[in-house]
């Protein structure tokens, strides 16, 4: 894949020259954050800003429009939109870049091009120049990178959202990775929210407005949660002991001493992500059992750990040489209070048993569908759309995530359901339905073909989980 | 005579370090040149024999702690990739120096470095000049000729600007004074690339 400033060049000139385009991302990286709403409001007025903006309202409005209108909008936004849209959230860097890495999840609504382009910027995006990044390392710390590390990489291996990721080793030898925040930014996604909130404005009419407000309410507290990188090295902790050498699946260690809000200091777990490891033609069986550790990661996270891992999506794992799987980013993770480990232990009897009444009682409960007549139509199409999303569980049996006609049916359920204003749910369900769809869409890539019930039961065994009360 | 001198630098170096611990504990404004003289256990009008006023004795405080930053800065082995960077690197190891004397940089800020100040006193040259003579060898070294005046100015503009928000930021670690400086610099960096190449005295290979 060419970089991203090399497409941006190779454009074609369509309402602009190329030449006025915005510099390549590689210049983006010299460019400050801005911190400050006015200013940053002033960003939002410029061309590209604007664009990913109105992906944004894209997004958002997608639930206000029919399945027809939709596939208009998509003709008109291409992908060379996108590419502008990452040389703005390379510019800003804050929330816009993570609202772009939750287009980059939603396969449904986006075309194909821009979900790989998005990929690609989970770790390929500009970094902070190393006197700066020295500079926050001594702020944090006390000292300097080469005074606190027996080595330190001054290139950047890979973006974080919200910062950026560095190699280095201990002066006792482990290999680690570092990373670093952007100084301030911790304190723009506030703002950066305030300023779309804005942008949005339109949409305030809508029937569902309080619904979609309430659900990106929600996305900002966990985004400023996953800002906090003391929050990610506690769930990072939290989460590490629930798996065993022989699971093959590896959760970093992390060195709070070389740790703080703003530096996470944490194991180097040598291995490549998605696209490099489908580009070495993995067999179908390797195929299969990375899907199997892909699953088993997230449902052991969830059993026995009562964690929900949200940030789906290709950057966050890495592949090991030797068939393990590593989990890399821990800041979007939603643990589940008492009252939604109830709901969702309810949920679980509807997604055993695959019984229709069972899952029409499962997304009555979980989507306050009412008996009203008025309501049928967004029962069946929400039964038909947790029926596609979990066939693959209460059936049992090898299920094939590369069926290319079961991930298109899905994507029209959600995007019939966003078109009919069906969203009206648990504020919790933009996450939900992120990873639900980052991790199809995984599987789709892998194009993996795994029994999920006997993944799934195994873990649900592994945490002895009652269900007696089921009957 | 020698005795006097040494007796002098003795006494002088008593009220920077009795000003120093002052200032820490109760702040610029709360204390006053008797309350230094009483420290330093010299006689309250023995303190103007060596500084004019308070802000001097800041501004001495300052162009000492500058020094110390610049050597330490000039003996180390600077691999910046550009002029940001370089620039960036030398601002945050004064920043290191003077942080003892954040707080109380505003009373120099509006005198003897101020862009406008016409004089500027023996301190307060030895806070500007050296600091704009690392900063014109550092872009030289970057590519660009000498430095204009103008140039200088408008750095010296950016860089008490800085100061003076460093002086009162509230934000944790002070971190929004990096995302400023590294602002600050992009900003001058680009006036300086982006003007015709003779008026700017960037060089023909750059």
């Amino acid at each position: 894949m060419p970089t991203i400033a090399e497409l941006i060049r190779a454009l074609p000139g369509e309402g602009e020259p190329a030449a006025a385009l915005p510099q390549p991302l590689a210049a983006a990286s010299m460019r400050p954050v801005p911190v400050g709403r006015l200013r940053r409001m002033g960003l939002l007025g410029t061309l590209q800003a604007k664009i990913a903006a109105a992906y944004l309202f894209y997004w958002v409005r997608g639930y206000f429009r029919g399945a027809q209108e939709k596939e208009k909008l998509l003709a008109e936004t291409h992908w060379r939109t996108a590419l502008r849209m990452l040389d703005s959230m390379g510019y800003l860097k804050g929330a816009i870049m993570k609202i772009g890495q939750m287009l980059g999840n939603l396969p449904e609504i986006v075309p194909s091009e821009f979900v790989e382009t998005l990929d690609e910027l989970h770790y390929t995006a500009p970094p902070m120049h190393w006197s700066l990044l020295s500079e926050m390392v001594h702020n944090e710390l006390g000292n300097d990178p080469e005074n606190l590390f027996a080595s330190f990489e001054r290139r950047a291996c890979a973006a974080a959202s919200l910062g950026q990721v560095h190699r280095a080793r201990l002066r006792t030898g482990e290999d680690v990775v570092v990373k670093i925040q952007y100084p301030g930014i911790a304190r723009t996604i506030g703002e950066d929210f305030r300023n779309l909130s804005l942008f949005l404005l339109p949409g305030r009419l809508g029937k569902d407005w309080d619904n979609v407000k309430s659900q990106m309410d929600d996305l900002r507290l966990r985004l400023e949660k996953e800002a906090d990188y003391e929050a990610e090295a506690a769930m990072l902790t939290r989460a590490r002991p629930l798996f065993r050498e022989a699971d093959g699946i590896l959760v970093p260690r992390v060195y709070p001493e070389l740790s703080t809000a703003r530096i996470l200091t944490m194991d180097r777990i040598p291995g490549v992500h998605l696209e490099e490891f489908l580009q070495r033609k993995p067999s179908q069986e390797q195929r299969n059992e990375a899907g199997r550790q892909l699953l088993r990661a997230w449902y052991r996270l969830f059993f026995a750990g009562r964690l929900f891992y949200a940030d789906f999506h290709p950057g966050n794992f890495l592949f090991l040489e030797d068939g393990r799987l590593g989990l890399l980013d821990f800041g979007f993770m939603l643990p589940l209070d008492p009252e939604l480990w109830q709901l969702l232990y309810r949920m679980d009897r509807a997604l055993t048993t695959g019984r229709r009444e069972d899952l029409a009682t499962a997304v009555k409960e979980w989507s306050w569908i009412t008996e009203d007549p008025s309501d049928a139509d967004r029962l069946r199409l929400s039964v038909e759309y947790a029926d596609w999303c979990w066939s693959a569980r209460y059936c049992g049996g090898e299920f094939d995530f590369g069926d290319e006609a079961d991930f298109v049916r899905g994507a029209a359920l959600f995007g019939e359901m966003a078109g009919k204003r069906y969203s009206r749910s648990r504020p919790c369900t933009a996450t939900v339905a992120r990873q639900q769809f980052g991790c199809r869409s995984m599987l789709y890539r892998l194009k993996a073909k795994i029994d999920v019930r006997a993944v799934c039961e195994e873990e649900i065994k592994a945490a002895d989980w009652d269900r007696r009360s089921y009957t | 005579m020698r005795v006097t001198a040494e007796t002098q630098a003795a006494t002088r170096e008593r009220i920077l370090v009795a000003s120093s611990d002052l200032f820490a504990a109760r702040g610029f404004e709360a204390t006053t040149t008797r309350d230094i003289a009483r420290a330093a256990e010299i006689g309250a009008g023995t303190v103007f024999n060596y500084f004019p006023s308070k802000e001097a004795i800041v501004a001495s405080l300052a162009a000492a702690a500058v020094a110390e930053a610049h050597a330490e800065f000039a003996r180390r082995d600077l691999e910046a990739e550009s002029p940001q960077e370089a620039l960036f690197a030398f601002v945050a190891a004064e920043l290191r120096k003077l942080k003892p004397l954040r707080k109380h940089l505003p009373a120099v800020l509006e005198t003897v470095l101020s862009p406008l100040a016409h004089n500027e006193g023996e301190d307060g040259r030895w806070l500007r000049v050296p600091h704009l003579e690392t900063v014109s060898r550092l872009c030289h070294r970057q590519g660009f000729k000498e430095l204009s005046p103008v140039a200088l100015q408008l750095y010296w503009s950016l860089y008490t600007g800085l100061l003076q928000f460093w002086a009162s930021d509230s934000s944790p670690r002070q971190e929004d004074t990096l995302a400023l400086l590294d602002h600050s610099l992009e900003m001058f960096v680009g006036w300086l690339e982006g003007r015709p190449a003779e008026a700017s005295g960037q060089s023909e290979e750059k």
